[in-house]
């Protein structure tokens, strides 16, 4: 797999994180098979397992969009966007950019109280296990959302001088699959 | 604001936006502020910092991620990421072609079948097209078969993962539309085969009409009754993984969940018999699933939080009444859905159809009388049904998605394997007859619900 290069702090940000997390779903992975094996052979199965997937779960789903970001890789369209000279894509990239920080802010806007009053009380799952998922997911929303529009800003910032390159979808295929 | 100026704005407002090739899933995530925005005017929105209705979008993103059956997502692709890094596939390939390669047509046979079988272990398309596109392809080519057929067949069974269940169509449509994922993989069985029966049939009656297409390969010892035995072996091991994932969901020993996460094992276990594990196969799978997890997530993260604010701002509601207002006949709202479904996913990503069509169709689908769904009533006796054949349908309309130019992304799949001569044109060319069967299925489901309802407890 190509991988596009770091060339800021953001994007060391972006790929130290992922480098990391990227295990948490081999650990969903063992810690299934744990319970799966102690649940139909020691016939003892246990409180945990199911919670703690869904917590490291909600990590992986929130990171990754980050890393995502930092490879260009999210899903978009190219027809239009090809076809424009490079004077215009900046334009584009300028609005889509903006709009991201808006929602990012928005997010923010709207959740902030929320998250900030379940982390303080650090509340609970409320199940026999309880771990405390919305006192820390909740706050991750907001930080992976505002990580994101910071890498998309930071992505502008480093694309900005770079030549016009046409989308060749089958090309970024390749690139994925094959070595 | 009005509902109906607020969804028209919003139409406009994702048209342009994805026009200059703004991240679909952020796209609809500023959407969901604008919808919001429009309804209750920037002075409610933005009266306190921290509080307000904006609080619906980390909620709606909150709500998917503590759901259980969405940790299947990132495990079916890890599980898909695997196998393509081993060499299961290619020796299941070679297995069947033991038995198969005398046939008239046999390697596309046998294209299919393997495809079928890897539809079953996993949900995912993308890498099946690739895989086959590099096992299968240069073999067909080498022998000289038709380029169309050769095509046509890899794209149009490699697609099927997303068909045969465990789906990861139907896992997404379960969870926006509340729907049974049980139940739907129940009732993708039978459809899911009809269509790769259809395939195979097609490979069949196509090379006996023409069998300049698919030449007999020449000369060659005799494949003997020992030889066909001995290669069983490949054959067996990808049929014990089906076994663990279908067997765990349908046997209900295991939630979804819990099925791919034994599927995985069961892939690295093999992996591990065969003496290709290493670290750098699991790192490289782990990276892609990290990447192929997050597109698709953060997809859904925005499309689901555009639908919250659309709903909350009555949307669903008017579009329904709008639709059921215009006394329209049954059958000719469903054709319109299907229409507007064929349309969108030439042009669109599955996951996107799914969250920001799918909350304003599928209420208008359950509002219709139900003795008018199907030729023969037979959803009658099954209302509650409904929402599920409805997903049925949708998931093969998103087979012909995947093949439909100009954004099938099975095309694109292929063309990154295949030899740098063929171009994309020619392989949508080669889809044609597998769209038209696609679409003869989706009419037989249409038609005759009951398809849908064999398995049904």
């Amino acid at each position: 797999m190509v991988e596009h290069e770091i060339e800021n702090w953001m994007d060391r940000i972006s790929i130290a994180i992922s480098r990391v997390s990227m295990f948490l779903v081999a650990i969903i992975v063992a810690i299934m098979f744990f319970e799966v094996v102690m649940r139909y052979v020691f016939e003892a199965p246990t409180l945990w397992v199911n919670e703690m997937s869904m917590w490291l779960a909600g990590c992986v789903y929130l990171l990754a969009g980050l890393y995502v970001m930092q490879q260009r890789g999210h899903i978009r369209i190219f027809i239009l966007y090809d076809m424009v000279p490079r004077v215009w894509q900046r334009v584009f990239d300028v609005t889509s950019v903006l709009l991201i920080c808006v929602f990012a802010g928005a997010v923010v806007w709207g959740g902030f109280n929320e998250a900030w009053v379940k982390m303080l009380r650090w509340e609970t799952f409320g199940t026999a296990w309880d771990p405390p998922i919305p006192a820390t997911m909740k706050p991750l929303i907001l930080i992976a959302v505002v990580l994101i529009a910071m890498q998309s800003v930071t992505n502008l910032i480093a694309d900005w001088n770079k030549k016009k390159e046409a989308h060749d979808l089958a090309e970024e295929v390749k690139e994925e699959h094959i070595d | 604001m009005d509902i109906g100026t607020i969804s028209l704005i919003l139409l406009i407002g994702l048209f342009v936006l994805l026009a200059i090739g703004m991240p679909l899933g952020f796209a609809s995530g500023f959407l969901a502020v604008a919808v919001l925005l429009m309804k209750f005017g920037p002075d409610l929105l933005f009266r306190s910092f921290g509080t307000g209705p904006l609080n619906i979008l980390a909620q709606r993103m909150y709500g998917l991620m503590t759901d259980y059956v969405l940790i299947s997502v990132p495990l079916f692709i890890f599980m898909a990421c695997l196998m393509e890094r081993s060499g299961i596939a290619k020796a299941m390939f070679d297995s069947l072609n033991v038995w198969l390669s005398r046939t008239r047509g046999g390697i596309a046979i046998v294209t299919a079948i393997m495809a079928i079988i890897m539809a079953a272990m996993s949900g995912i398309i993308g890498g099946e097209v690739v895989l086959l596109g590099l096992i299968a392809l240069p073999n067909m080519l080498r022998l000289g078969y038709n380029q169309d057929l050769a095509i046509g067949t890899i794209c149009a069974s490699g697609s099927l993962g997303t068909m045969i269940p465990p789906s990861i169509v139907l896992i997404i449509y379960g969870l926006v539309t509340e729907t049974s994922i049980h139940a739907l993989f129940k009732a993708a069985f039978v459809p899911g085969f009809i269509l790769g029966g259809c395939y195979i049939a097609y490979i069949i009656y196509r090379t006996r009409m023409h069998p300049e297409q698919a030449p007999l390969p020449e000369g060659g010892d005799e494949v003997t009754m020992a030889d066909k035995l001995r290669a069983l072996p490949g054959l067996i091991a990808p049929l014990l993984i089906v076994f663990v994932v279908l067997g765990s969901i349908y046997g209900g020993i295991t939630a979804i969940t819990e099925a791919a996460g034994m599927g995985v094992v069961a892939v690295l276990i093999l992996i591990t018999l065969r003496g290709e594990l290493s670290w750098s196969l699991v790192k490289e799978a782990l990276m892609r699933t990290w990447k192929s997890t997050g597109t698709i997530l953060w997809i859904t993260f925005g499309a689901t939080a555009l639908a919250g604010a659309y709903t909350i701002a009555g949307g669903p509601t008017y579009v329904a009444n709008l639709i059921i207002g215009t006394e329209f006949p049954t059958f000719g709202i469903l054709l319109l859905m299907m229409l507007i479904f064929l349309l969108l996913g030439a042009v669109m990503d599955w996951v996107g159809i799914v969250l920001l069509v799918m909350p304003v169709f599928l209420p208008i689908v359950l509002k219709l009388p139900v003795d008018e769904l199907g030729l023969t009533g037979a959803l009658v006796a099954a209302p509650s049904f409904v929402a599920v054949w409805f997903g049925i349908l949708f998931c093969v309309n998103m087979q012909v998605s995947f093949l439909s130019p100009p954004f099938g992304p099975a095309a694109f799949y292929l063309k990154s394997v295949a030899p740098p001569h063929i171009t994309l044109p020619e392989i949508f060319r080669g889809f044609l007859p597998f769209i038209v069967l696609q679409l003869f299925v989706l009419s037989l489901v249409l038609l005759f619900p009951e398809i849908t309802m064999i398995f049904r407890s």
